[in-house]
């Protein structure tokens, strides 16, 4: 596993800055030991970690669809097709789901095949609290860590503490409370966690409303009834707060999750979404780099039919997919992670998270 | 250094159109309304007080140190007496021809700038925005990726190449200071703007890597991963270079290296030429509408010179604002 590629990183003290979750965690007063310049990463101070450049990322990928692939010849065809970024990964949902077994990190050589192929930015899945597959995918140099339930979870207790690190996480969501959960651990972006591998919208569908339903209620509601309604989504008050003036999610918030077909990203795109990962709808289809371009084109013009519907024309088979309906509840990935109560809350301080959405 | 007299102009409408194919252009539609609505103000204040809105401009962060290549044209302050009273602002995403055949201008908002130039291939957008830009000249302004399209050429791009739009002499290089983990947030001083320092955010940012001689006489390619826009009518403006990133900010990056080894010569981070503006960074993801502001003043300024010249002249002789 050669892991010192010349173009991935340069050599800053470091890409292990991050310590343990729980050292940290236990002695967050007096200076954590021995590794040099290791505060570094965490002061906001440092113009490299503010949240703004983490979330600024995101706010460039906005409008634009994110690809799964698992090798470079894909990750050219996404690249082709007007992606605005790449998932990199060894097995796409459906594969995984089909397979079974545990789902881990991909090999860190694969990615940075990858990373090297395109110019888009390249993200890289994590296993849910597993700190140090994240510290690994930091030392490589992907663009965006993705905090995924699509692996298996690692910790059954705690999320990753995403303040930790430099490069930015996305994390996937059910619900208002879980979203603000995770911008409190630092996640500088959301998406829908649907049900993926599955081709079926439903879940995504339902994530995305439940969130916009939230978000409602709390545009509505008095200063008490914030409080209420944050005890209620175990998230912190302040970003509630925050959601609630801004009338949307404090951070950018994708679709993920049984995304199929140009309509589908359309759909959620006119739910409110600000962009679309699809996962394995692309390349478990008959013609791949037609449907992707066809799901960027639909993201795009999302709110023009004629568009869609030319784009939708002749795209071939798509994914086969499981109907959600049908699947056992211990089948659905979107169960996982830690409940509210379970997790640790880091508060982000709102002066950070003010301007994104100004 | 002249004013206009644009108390007496008539109500105008203004439409600004923003590049909505990817990226963050709902940022800069906010932004944009917000900087109408402050020269709104700053017009209406004027009216009532019959003073001038603005201090002279100050020649103070004016970079001198010009051991750059001979042909740049070191920036020069501009007059921003520009009343925005008379004008109705409108401000569009544009997705299509006929949208951007509305746009008095057009901001091309950071992105990924090959999305954003193959959804443009696709829906038939690159040649109506190349004659927007180049042969319509009417005022472009691009941010990160923007800046990239309105480049004449690029280099560290995607592997199978890259449309670009062109507009600006100058080749940029993409992702100059590496991955997402390079990122970064640093205060620029831009002569153009006055009261201090804009705070800008660089995101995997490209630089301009060098001023080209504008004349038809581009450059073939000089390796692979360059690419270049096709030629257009050529212009007679040259490429002023309005702002770079002083060494102390690069030494923020590289720890290895002192600001005093660097000198102020920084990378060049903004450049206009005529009737195109580019910068590297993000203003609009800092809430600070001062460029917006500007870049408005410059923009009715040109449309006030074309309604003085009349319709039967070459729009082309517009292209420069000094």
């Amino acid at each position: 596993m050669s892991l010192n590629s010349s173009t991935a990183y340069p050599d800053r003290p470091s890409a292990f800055r991050s310590q343990s979750n729980r050292a940290l965690n236990d002695s967050n007063d007096s200076s954590p030991p021995s590794i040099t310049k290791s505060n570094a990463s965490m002061a906001s101070s440092d113009p490299q970690s503010t949240f703004a450049v983490k979330a600024g990322l995101a706010q460039m990928l906005k409008g634009g669809v994110i690809m799964d692939v698992i090798n470079v010849e894909q990750a050219r065809i996404a690249e082709e097709a007007g992606a605005c970024a790449v998932m990199a990964l060894e097995r796409v949902p459906a594969d995984i789901r089909a397979q079974g077994g545990v789902a881990r990190m991909s090999d860190p050589s694969m990615i940075q095949d990858i990373m090297r192929a395109v110019t888009i930015p390249v993200m890289a899945k994590a296993r849910i609290g597993h700190f140090v597959e994240c510290q690994i995918l930091q030392a490589i140099g992907v663009d965006y860590i993705d905090e995924s339930e699509v692996l298996t979870p690692a910790d059954p207790t705690n999320h990753v503490d995403k303040h930790q690190y430099n490069t930015p996480f996305v994390c996937g969501c059910r619900n208002l409370g879980e979203a603000l959960r995770r911008i409190s651990e630092g996640a500088a972006m959301i998406r829908t966690k649907g049900e993926a591998g599955t081709g079926d919208v439903v879940e995504a569908v339902r994530h995305m409303q439940t969130v916009n339903a939230e978000i409602a209620r709390a545009s509505s509601a008095s200063d008490a009834d914030l409080r209420a309604m944050a005890r209620e989504l175990e998230c912190d008050l302040t970003l509630l707060r925050e959601t609630a003036k801004l009338k949307r999610l404090p951070v950018v918030n994708f679709a993920a999750g049984g995304i199929a077909t140009p309509a589908d990203a359309a759909l959620m795109m006119q739910m409110g979404c600000d962009g679309v990962f699809v996962g394995s709808g692309i390349f478990k289809s008959g013609d791949a780099a037609k449907r992707a371009k066809a799901i960027v084109q639909a993201t795009t013009h999302y709110n023009d039919p004629k568009v869609l519907a030319e784009v939708s024309i002749g795209l071939g088979e798509a994914m086969v997919g499981i109907n959600c309906s049908s699947m056992h509840e211990t089948e659905k990935m979107a169960k996982r992670g830690c409940r509210g109560s379970d997790c640790r809350q880091h508060l982000l301080p709102i002066a950070q998270i003010d301007h994104i959405f100004m | 250094m002249s004013s206009h007299g644009d108390g007496q102009l008539q109500m105008t409408n203004l439409t600004v159109g923003v590049l909505a194919l990817q990226g963050a252009f709902a940022e800069h539609i906010k932004l944009l309304r917000q900087a109408a609505d402050e020269l709104r103000l700053q017009s209406n204040d004027t009216l009532q007080h019959n003073t001038h809105p603005h201090a002279s401009p100050h020649t103070d962060g004016v970079p001198k140190d010009a051991d750059a290549d001979a042909d740049i044209l070191i920036h020069k302050p501009y007059s921003t007496s520009t009343d925005f009273f008379n004008h109705s602002f409108d401000c569009i995403e544009v997705r299509n021809a006929s949208e951007l055949a509305r746009c008095d201008a057009l901001i091309l908002p950071g992105g990924e700038s090959t999305s954003i130039s193959l959804i443009a291939e696709r829906c038939g957008l690159l040649e109506p925005l190349r004659d927007f830009v180049k042969v319509a000249r009417k005022p472009v302004w691009g941010t990160c990726a923007g800046l990239i399209l309105l480049a004449e050429s690029a280099n560290k791009s995607k592997s199978s190449g890259q449309e670009l739009i062109g507009g600006l002499d100058v080749r940029v290089q993409r992702n100059y200071f590496g991955r997402q983990v390079e990122s970064f947030e640093a205060d620029l001083d831009l002569p153009f703007l006055e009261s201090g320092p804009f705070h800008s955010v660089f995101i995997r940012a490209p630089v301009v890597e060098k001023v080209l001689t504008p004349t038809s006489s581009v450059p073939s390619a000089s390796s692979d991963d360059t690419v270049l826009a096709p030629p257009r009518q050529a212009t007679r403006a040259q490429v002023e270079i309005l702002g770079r990133l002083p060494g102390r900010a690069k030494t923020i990056k590289d720890k290895t290296v002192h600001a005093e080894d660097l000198g102020e010569d920084g990378d060049i981070v903004a450049v206009r030429q005529g009737n195109v503006f580019g910068i590297a960074f993000h203003p609009e993801l800092t809430g600070d509408s001062r460029i917006h502001g500007w870049w408005l003043r410059e923009v009715l300024k040109a449309k006030t010179a074309q309604r003085e010249i009349g319709d039967t002249d070459s729009p082309k002789s517009l292209v420069t604002g000094s």
